[in-house]
């Protein structure tokens, strides 16, 4: 309020608002100048501050040149035509050229129409740069200040009333933006490659393929790699398997998805059986072409193919956040039909290897004929091994890798647990296979948000039991947890952990609702209304609310500040005439406007003592309460009349 | 103009009236000057009853009235009076001059030289004068009512600005309306020979003048005021602003106004009433004529009373 006040008496030129301007919209453009323009700007600046008058035409040429020189400098050696760094360069010469153009002008100290235009212009410029949510809350923010000293110079530089006129007109607008935001018929389009994008960073964790020595799943970070939204609550951890890719082959040390040939054909929407989940999906850059669904999915993501074994990927590698909805049955089970190929591919093994191993496994497959009892022998087994669960685990013999865990090292994460548990499973003759993605932990999440972060990435099996994948998780076999593992997993419990992930939730909830509100979303929002009356009846309440809240603010800077008591009282009297058509002259004193009022309508005499009430008070210093009542009496009594 | 003149003064006005036909409002501006303490400056062209306004003022408010005719031989003696030797008595003897009289009519003021026309000077402000070092002091009251030709006349000489400033209001009469016109023509009123009746006692006048300093002016108008004092100086538009005695007669002329309407407060009506009146002379436009209607309304549209 004291910044009102000093404003109060602040009035500004035309290029004193036009500074102002400047300075808003080239803030965040400073971050990317580059060290010579910086300069040269300096440079301007600097001259506009000590020297007064116009500049000649010799100073505007010289700082043409420095201002060539500086653009020279700045982008030499920087064009190379390609890549997508291209039309950010362009975007930056552009700014560049404006920035010349507009010190040429500037320091002739005229106001013409380019340097009335160039904030506006480098506002929009600022945006290819700059993506993130700070960003649009600073584009907003000018957007405002440009409409306040827009409205500013119109009315001759005096800040306090234009400020209160443009927090008016802002006021106005903000239910209807609300509305319009809400109901407004949205296109479907991609979204483009500038403009408003969260964060930009390649992660990894989940590659497609599964190393038992390298530690390609085990990126112990909290970095996100996706953001999930549910309709309902999360689910429990023991449900949030995502699917990332199935692999079949044994390739001794690591293992491998089917060789192209033998791809899996491409899945249809089949019905739905069971109760499905619906949850929206923030997929951070993977630079891979996955996308990670909840086991198991049944609707195909727009825009992606599914596979028979259900894994999703899209056309091409993911380069910027990707938003999708999708459609699970959170069963660990599921049918699947299975080709003689495939089947081929998930039952073999290579004899010559862990010799160990195939020797237990072929006491389990004598001693059980149903598949089903073969599996849980299997777990009992690995149950038996006293197996202890490690993120630092010891180097494996690349040669025998299931003897050399299940027997001999018996440490290891998921991919040492699923690796050996499928390679003994096929042993014992159940087809089986791995799949690796995500399995994300319920302590991320927070209402119905859940984050995914690396240290989820995850590696379990799926036996083919009775023409049904089942999954068993490896890892739960392990009976002990090592030390070290224990403080990492801990780790992920602190008090930071979950102020940040509070933080997240909200910046989350910002991106989906607002960033990338979609089309698809206002469906779902109608369908939901549709469906539950009270959301309507909330909904229309908080419209309502708002609306309220927008005028009681809109009247409060609306109303003019009574600057007398007595012109409070007035003023209901005064509105009436000016609805009635009688506009007080520029030159016209009360009593004047009062007197030409009553000449047109010599029924109103009342007025009469209202004037010469009001000209006692104001005037003749007369400012007692009674009085004052008086007054409010008489303007009562002239209205109603 | 937007006024109810007061019931007492009514019969002062019509009195005048009678010989000035349909010139009220200008009487009431010359006595609202006269209860202000100021001295009146009548600007117009010849014959249209500047004369005949002093003469039945004076009369009306039965003070002793003194008229010099001024003229381009003119010396300040001639006005103020001279200290002559008594051979019989052999001392120095001041005779008075014309100067000394309660109601002064300065005609044709602009047609003296400079240095006759400021031979008022010290009288109007102080109301005394001083010659040979010796201070005689004027009656109370002391008014001054001076008339002048429109400046492109030939043979005058324009006032200075420190004489112009000394009178509290100026402004010409004007031609009468054309229906007072016809009663003059027809000879129905306007007898500028008779003599009006006196009708105000010194006492009256005294107290009068005490009720209009008296009046109250209140913050808000004070505020008003200001803002037009600024204008007159910060706009640019004229060459000099008001002067704080130029300012002190705005103040002074419109508590007499307001007096003169039976009210004990000014409005912001009195103020736009009177002030052309105390600024024409004083402010000059620096592009164009400067007159009453021109001042008014550049002053007017630019500072509105908020109030």
């Amino acid at each position: 309020m004291l910044f009102l006040k000093h404003l109060q008496d602040t009035k500004l030129t035309p290029l004193a608002l036009l500074d102002t301007a400047y300075i808003i919209v080239l803030l965040p453009l400073m971050l990317i100048l580059k060290v010579p323009m910086l300069i040269f700007s300096f440079m301007v600046l600097v001259l506009l501050f000590f020297k007064k008058t116009p500049a000649d035409k010799y100073l505007i040429l010289f700082i043409f040149l420095m201002g060539l020189l500086a653009l020279y400098l700045s982008l030499y050696g920087l064009f190379s035509f390609r890549g997508l760094s291209r039309l950010k360069l362009f975007l930056e010469l552009l700014v560049y050229i404006l920035i010349i153009v507009v010190s040429m002008q500037r320091l002739t100290r005229e106001i013409n129409f380019y340097l009335l235009l160039s904030p506006v212009l480098f506002l929009a410029l600022s945006l290819f740069f700059f993506h993130s949510l700070m960003m649009l809350m600073y584009v907003i923010f000018e957007i405002f200040f440009l409409l306040w000293l827009i409205l500013a110079h119109r009315m001759e530089g005096n800040m306090i009333e234009s400020f209160r006129a443009s927090m008016v007109m802002f006021m106005y607008s903000l239910p209807w933006v609300v509305v319009l935001f809400i109901f407004f018929p949205r296109i479907s389009f991609e979204h483009a490659d500038y403009g408003f994008k969260g964060e930009n960073i390649q992660r990894m964790g989940h590659d497609g393929t599964m190393f038992l020595d390298s530690k390609a799943l085990l990126v112990p970070s909290d970095r996100i790699v996706m953001e999930v939204g549910f309709d309902t609550e999360v689910p429990t951890s023991d449900k949030l398997y995502f699917r990332g890719s199935i692999l079949y082959v044994d390739k001794k040390d690591y293992w491998e998805p089917l060789p192209a040939y033998m791809k899996r054909e491409n899945k249809t929407d089949d019905p739905v059986v069971g109760e499905t989940i619906e949850y929206k999906v923030t997929l951070y850059p993977t630079q891979k072409r996955w996308i990670y669904l909840l086991d198991m999915p049944v609707r195909i993501v727009n825009n992606s193919d599914m596979d028979k074994d259900l894994i999703s990927t899209v056309k091409k590698p993911i380069k910027t956040p990707m938003h999708y909805t999708a459609r699970s049955v959170l069963t660990p089970t599921f049918y699947d039909n299975l080709d003689q190929d495939t089947l081929d591919a998930s039952i073999s093994f290579d004899i010559k290897r862990n010799p160990k191993t195939y020797q237990e496994a072929q006491k389990i497959k004598n001693l059980y004929k149903e598949p089903d009892k073969k599996a849980s022998a299997l777990v009992k087994f690995f149950q038996n091994q006293s197996l202890t669960y490690s993120l630092k685990p010891k180097a494996l013999d690349i040669n025998n890798t299931a003897d050399s865990f299940l027997f001999d090292k018996r440490l290891g994460y998921c991919v040492h647990f699923a690796s050996s548990f499928v390679t003994m499973a096929r042993m014992c003759g159940i087809p089986s296979r791995i799949v690796t993605g995500y399995k994300a932990d319920q302590a991320n999440s927070f209402n119905n948000y859940l984050a995914v972060k690396e240290r989820d990435a995850h590696a379990w099996a799926e036996l083919y039991i009775g023409q049904h994948w089942v999954r068993f998780e490896t890892t739960s076999t392990a009976s002990a947890i090592d030390k070290d593992t224990l403080e990492i997993l801990g780790a992920n419990n602190t008090f930071f952990n979950r102020v940040n992930l509070q933080l997240m939730y909200i910046k989350y909830q910002v991106e989906t609702w607002i960033l990338y509100y979609s089309h698809i979303r206002q469906l779902q929002l109608i369908q939901y209304a549709k469906e539950n009356p009270r959301f309507v009846l909330l909904f229309v309440f908080s419209l309502l609310t708002l609306v309220l809240i927008t005028f009681s603010i809109t009247l409060y800077f609306r109303r003019p500040r009574c600057t007398h008591k007595v012109l409070c009282i007035l003023e209901p009297l005064l509105k009436k005439l000016k609805k009635e058509g009688y506009i007080r002259q520029k030159d016209e004193t009360m009593h004047q406007y009062f007197l030409r009022y009553m000449k047109e309508h010599p029924e109103k005499s009342a007025l009469k003592e209202v004037d010469n009430c009001y000209e006692l008070i104001s005037y003749g210093g007369d400012t007692s309460s009674a009085t004052m009542k008086q007054l409010k009496r008489m303007v009562k009594k002239s209205l109603s009349s | 103009m937007n006024y109810t003149i007061a019931s007492e003064f009514t019969p002062l006005i019509d009195a005048i009236e009678t010989h000035l036909v349909g010139k009220k409002e200008t009487i009431a501006l010359s006595l609202a000057t006269f209860f202000a303490g100021g001295h009146l400056l009548l600007e117009d062209i010849p014959g249209v009853g500047k004369t005949t306004l002093a003469k039945h003022l004076s009369q009306v408010l039965g003070l002793d009235f003194g008229r010099i005719q001024f003229t381009s031989d003119m010396l300040p003696s001639d006005i103020l009076g001279v200290n002559y030797y008594n051979q019989k008595e052999g001392a120095f003897i001041f005779k008075k001059g014309p100067i000394f009289t309660s109601f002064l009519l300065a005609d044709e003021i602009n047609r003296s030289m400079p240095k006759t026309q400021s031979a008022l000077l010290q009288a109007m402000e102080e109301g005394s004068i001083t010659i040979d070092g010796t201070l005689h002091t004027l009656p109370k009251p002391f008014f001054v009512i001076g008339t002048q030709n429109p400046q492109e006349e030939v043979g005058t000489f324009p006032l200075p600005t420190s004489q112009l400033d000394r009178f509290m209001c100026s402004f010409g009469i004007g031609y009468p309306d054309s229906v007072s016109e016809r009663e003059i023509l027809k000879g129905e009123r306007g007898h500028s020979r008779s003599i009006s009746n006196t009708l105000l006692t010194p006492q009256q006048i005294e107290s009068y003048m005490k009720r209009a300093s008296e009046v109250t002016l209140s913050e808000t108008l004070l505020d008003f005021l200001q803002k037009i004092i600024a204008y007159t100086r910060e706009s640019g538009i004229f060459e000099y602003g008001l002067s704080t005695r130029g300012a002190l007669s705005l103040t002074a002329m419109t508590k007499s106004w307001a007096m003169l309407q039976g009210r004990n407060y000014v409005t912001a009506d009195d103020l736009q009433a009177v002030t052309s009146a105390v600024c024409t002379h004083r402010l000059k436009f620096k592009e164009g004529l400067t007159t009453a209607k021109r001042i008014h309304d550049e002053i007017f549209t630019h500072i509105r009373s908020d109030i």
